[in-house]
């Protein structure tokens, strides 16, 4: 099935991509996220927090923002 | 009702930016490679200078040329750089009203108030109080003008504003480590700030603003935060941050730069209560190098001003005696000498 992910993490930007049909948010994260914690994001689909075991469908929008970004001195 | 009107409203002028946003990116790119082609001509000119210097065999003016050509092409790479920005970022569709509409209600949600402001055209959140590393900084207004959105490739068009401010005590315009002026520095945020307000992904932009505030980079601030309350000079009083410093040698107390120097004989650093002087130049000794005296008048000597144990004034006396004594050794040399020739020439008369 067919998503739109908006990785704020890095480059930022959002694209499409297709994942097995039945997957959860929390096996999305780790696969699109590997090595990441998740209590380190902000995790929302459709714009809201949901469980994760929340069950994806065909056209879901999944956000992904780190809670910490190290900022600098210009 | 009236929000929901005044949310459309914002979410339909944010549309008409990020149009504007689309045309202006373009014009970017073209002033980006009207750049490059100006570095290009340059370094075509300077070929042909070069070809010429050659020619007459002017190795100076070749050498010239080279320097050049090494400037020109350093500045090269990152003309392209800032194209291929333009380049292989994927164009987006401007979002609909109603995604817009949306975002901005996921905007509310997150932070809990959004404030627009028709008259200046801005929307704007607040942080949650900050405390990073046991200092509080406040709480923080991101305010974003929506109609600098459209010259987001010429200047930041959004502010973080400190609501408590409790800036750095050596710059009171550094209220964040991160936060200068009321400038965010994005770091490693930057990239994804500038694709979420190209998008107009609004809440993915002040969500991303939120998590730099509340992260401390300790390699990159504007001021550290072991600096944040900064030291009192023990001289003046005046704040001082670990870069402006110094630690006196013989007191060890921490002083600021107008309170220190350093010893014209040692190169101690040292405080400006613990400096004595030279008597004969007046440039500040140690304590320790302020025992070297001259041992005729026993002023206080730096090592330039003392030589064999005298500073120059007696130095100079000394000299004079001495040229004066062997004047006078020369002088009774020469008495002598004159004696005996008149005792010669009397015994030669007395003899004739």
């Amino acid at each position: 099935m067919r998503l739109l992910f908006v990785n704020n993490d890095g480059g930022g930007y959002a694209d499409y991509v297709n994942v097995e049909d039945g997957m959860t948010v929390e096996q999305f994260f780790n696969e699109k996220m590997p090595g990441r914690k998740p209590e380190h994001y902000l995790i929302r689909v459709n714009r809201q927090p949901v469980a994760r075991d929340y069950v994806l469908k065909e056209g879901d929008r999944i956000t992904v923002t780190p809670t910490k970004i190290e900022g600098a001195a210009a | 009702m009236e929000d929901i009107k005044n949310t459309i409203r914002v979410a339909d002028r944010i549309r008409d930016v990020l149009l504007r946003l689309r045309h202006n990116r373009y014009l970017e790119l073209a002033r980006q490679l009207s750049n490059l082609d100006r570095e290009l001509q340059d370094l075509t000119a300077v070929s042909k200078k070069m070809t010429i210097a050659l020619a007459h065999d002017w190795l100076s003016a070749a050498n010239d040329c080279c320097q050049s050509v090494d400037r020109l092409v350093s500045d090269i790479p990152y003309c392209v750089s800032r194209i291929k920005q333009f380049t292989e970022a994927p164009q987006k569709d401007v979002p609909t009203l109603a995604a817009l509409v949306e975002d901005l209600d996921q905007l509310e949600q997150e932070f809990g108030d959004l404030e627009y402001d028709n008259k200046r055209g801005t929307i704007a959140v607040t942080t949650d109080p900050i405390t990073l590393e046991d200092i509080e900084l406040g709480p923080f207004r991101i305010q974003l003008d929506i109609g600098k959105l459209g010259e987001l490739y010429y200047s930041s068009p959004y502010y973080v504003i400190a609501l408590e401010p409790n800036p750095a005590a050596t710059d009171q315009g550094v209220t964040h480590p991160h936060v200068n002026s009321e400038r965010l520095c994005e770091g490693e945020g930057s990239s994804a700030i500038q694709a979420a307000l190209e998008e107009g992904r609004l809440c993915d932009f002040f969500t991303l603003a939120r998590s730099i505030l509340n992260t401390y980079s300790p390699d990159s601030p504007y001021v550290a935060l072991a600096d944040w309350q900064g030291e009192s000079c023990y001289e003046c009083g005046s704040a001082m941050n670990s870069d402006n410093s110094y630690s006196c040698g013989f007191c060890d107390n921490s002083v600021c730069e107008e309170c220190s120097t350093y010893c014209r004989s040692c190169q101690e650093t040292i405080c400006l209560a613990c400096a004595a002087k030279c008597e004969v130049c007046e440039e500040p000794v140690c304590p320790r190098c302020a025992r070297v005296k001259c041992t005729e008048c026993q002023v206080v000597c730096c090592e330039s001003c003392i030589t064999d144990g005298l500073c120059p004034d007696c130095r100079e006396e000394r000299e004079n005696e001495n040229e004066q004594q062997r004047e006078q050794v020369a002088g009774t040399s020469q008495s002598g000498a004159s004696s005996d020739s008149q005792a010669a020439a009397g015994e030669v008369r007395l003899a004739g």
